[in-house]
């Protein structure tokens, strides 16, 4: 195992690497040095996209989102949970990719709001609040209805 | 400052080996367990055949409770035989498609497959836990988070680049899913496929006419990925992560053999490369696709120095790579340094492809298990699950008997190995001396209180 005092690292080091002296994501401290420690965008770690391609990903994320994904935002917050954690250092050295995945946390939480709602009094309202149109709604009569449970 | 790191080194190979397998174990203890959990819940109460479904399985004979013993044996051999010779059609009809480089079809294919375990199969099971729980959950929100839930599903074995726990995710429940189709089928039916499909994994694999080893050998040759579903462990973090100019690690799920560079011969890393099953569908319509055998690749036991560089990142190549190869330094570069390509994950497709069965390990040395032996796992517990959690228990522990086991001879001879015989092997013996031997001992202590 080299330390890193033995690499000649600043210049060879590519442009996806940012060195500050936190260290999120996945990979374990290494506590024999404290020199650099990567910070990586993804909750991957060294394993996920490069810091490069990791705006594209959340800007094609977040875009994709809007055809009624909303997991798809639920997904780019969770991948790039780093970013939110430590948002205030991406908001000085990558803008872009704090904004998609703000602007994706910002979605899904209110998406989820909605339709929690929704379920919620659907589920707990039931024909009190909604009206015989209930009956007509809920799945397992829907699935009656259409044969939907017998098995494929 | 030499002794040091080759100290750290041989702490991290026992840290690491140990910590591997506990992540190739947990996701199949996983499925097992949800799978036996939907068996219980779905159960219909009268018998054990449950809703009879026409399948390519039951082609040939469909299992009658009135039946003779003798009828449903041979019923469920014919069964077996036929649902094999559809495998293998299919998995040499997938080699060939292999072999003439029609990665794109393959891949839409198994997206496309994926779409439809998800989407059809999961909702048909969400729709029987709603009803038999007497979900209140309307069909709007449904739709909606069945569909999201696919959608992301099928992205998340499409791509290469996605979080690695959602993508283990979700083939874990595709696993579940399947497996759950398949216990479905008569007992009789069910058990001697098992056992025909473990023998055909062996056949497979290690017999050099055995599709599956074609594939692999093909694979190797032409250092490519094969458009498979294949779980892979979360390979281990790189102790160097604070070495300037590492980048961005890729995973790769096929490790080549690289063959001639193990200088160092390096035994921590093991390069084995993954057997697939093609597991494939034919329609959504519950007619299982063939299943392809297992083959677990095999690479040659490279050091770790290997670099497996893909194209769009051969740029983060640097200079402390450039130094691993170098035969001088090989003992000195850092124990896992591995570039890992993860374009299987791009390829493999849902029922169709349903990787390989097979075990391997990846370049990292993250331990690689086709879906077809989760699958397969599952089968036989939920099928033990349909009689008595006694069973479960035991053909639990005899699985994870089989796959420590696979996995010593995996350490031990460095190839691709199938991963079913074994396991399901120790499995139906398991399962048939509880059901015949174990549970009358046990019952017959309990009711005289000499033992609970």
């Amino acid at each position: 195992m080299e330390t890193p005092q033995a690499h000649p690292t600043p210049t060879t080091t590519p442009p996806a690497e940012t060195v500050i002296t936190i260290d999120s994501g996945s990979p374990p401290p290494n506590p024999s040095t404290r020199i650099r420690r990567t910070q990586y965008p993804t909750i991957d770690g060294p394993f996920g996209v490069s810091e490069q391609d990791s705006v594209e990903y959340a800007r094609r994320f977040f875009t994709f989102g809007f055809l009624l994904l909303p997991f798809l935002w639920a997904l780019n917050c969770f991948y790039f949970w780093p970013v939110l954690r430590h948002s205030r250092y991406y908001s000085h050295s990558q803008p872009q990719l704090r904004r998609y995945v703000i602007g994706s946390a910002i979605g899904f939480t209110v998406f989820a709001t909605v339709l929690s709602t929704w379920a919620f009094t659907f589920a707990f309202g039931g024909e009190r609040v909604i009206g015989p149109v209930w009956e007509d709604l809920v799945m397992y009569n829907v699935a009656d209805k259409w044969g939907l449970s017998g098995f494929i | 400052m030499d002794q040091n790191p080759r100290n750290q080194q041989q702490k991290t190979i026992l840290d690491t080996l140990g910590e591997e397998i506990v992540r190739i174990i947990t996701p199949v203890s996983i499925c097992m367990f949800l799978v036996v959990i939907l068996v219980s819940i779905l159960q219909n109460d009268s018998d054990s055949t449950g809703p009879s479904i026409s399948t390519i399985a039951t082609l040939a004979y469909d299992e009658n409770i009135s039946d003779t013993l003798w009828d449903k044996f041979k019923g469920a051999l014919l069964n077996s035989l036929v649902f094999v010779a559809v495998v293998t059609v299919v998995t040499f009809f997938l080699v060939l498609l292999f072999y003439l480089r029609c990665t794109k079809f393959l891949k839409y294919y198994m997206g496309f497959s994926s779409f439809l375990v998800l989407c059809f199969m999961g909702g048909e099971i969400a729709v029987l836990l709603a009803q038999d729980l007497d979900f209140p959950v309307d069909c709007v929100t449904f739709m909606f988070v069945l569909v999201n839930f696919s959608v992301v599903g099928v992205l998340a074995v499409f791509m290469s680049k996605f979080a690695i726990l959602v993508t283990q995710g979700y083939l874990v429940v595709i696993g579940v899913l399947v497996s759950y189709w398949f216990t479905l089928l008569p007992e009789w039916t069910t058990w001697v496929l098992l056992v025909a499909m473990a023998l055909y994994d062996l056949a497979a694999v290690l017999l050099p006419v055995g599709p599956l080893r074609i594939l692999v050998e093909l694979a190797i040759s032409r250092d490519e990925d094969i458009p498979a579903l294949v779980y892979e462990a979360r390979p281990i973090e790189p102790e160097s992560s604070g070495n300037g100019g590492h980048g961005v690690m890729q995973r790769r799920v096929w490790r080549e053999r690289r063959g001639e560079d193990s200088t160092s011969g390096d035994g921590a890393t093991r390069a084995l490369n993954m057997g697939s099953e093609m597991k494939s569908d034919e329609s959504f319509h519950g007619q299982p696709k063939s299943i392809g055998g297992s083959n677990l690749g095999s690479g040659s036991g490279s050091s770790s120095t290997q670099s497996v560089v893909g194209q769009r990142d051969r740029s983060l190549v640097d200079a402390e790579e450039g130094r691993a190869i170098d035969p001088d330094s090989e003992l000195a570069a850092p124990l896992i340094q591995h570039r890992i390509n993860v374009r299987m994950n791009s390829h493999d497709g849902p029922d169709e492809a349903f990787a390989l069965e097979g075990i391997g390990l990846a370049t990292s040395g993250a331990i690689k298990l086709g879906l077809g032996d989760f699958i397969f796992y599952s089968v036989l517990v939920g099928r033990a699950a349909m009689y008595d959690f006694m069973a479960v228990y035991a053909c639990y522990l005899a699985i994870i008997a089989g796959l420590g086991v696979t996995l010593m001879l995996l350490a031990f001879y460095q190839k691709a190995l199938p991963a079913l015989p074994f396991s399901v092997m120790l499995g139906v013996l398991f399962y048939l001396f509880t059901r015949l031997l174990l549970e009358e001992f046990v019952v017959q202590c309990s009711i005289n209180l000499l033992m609970f």
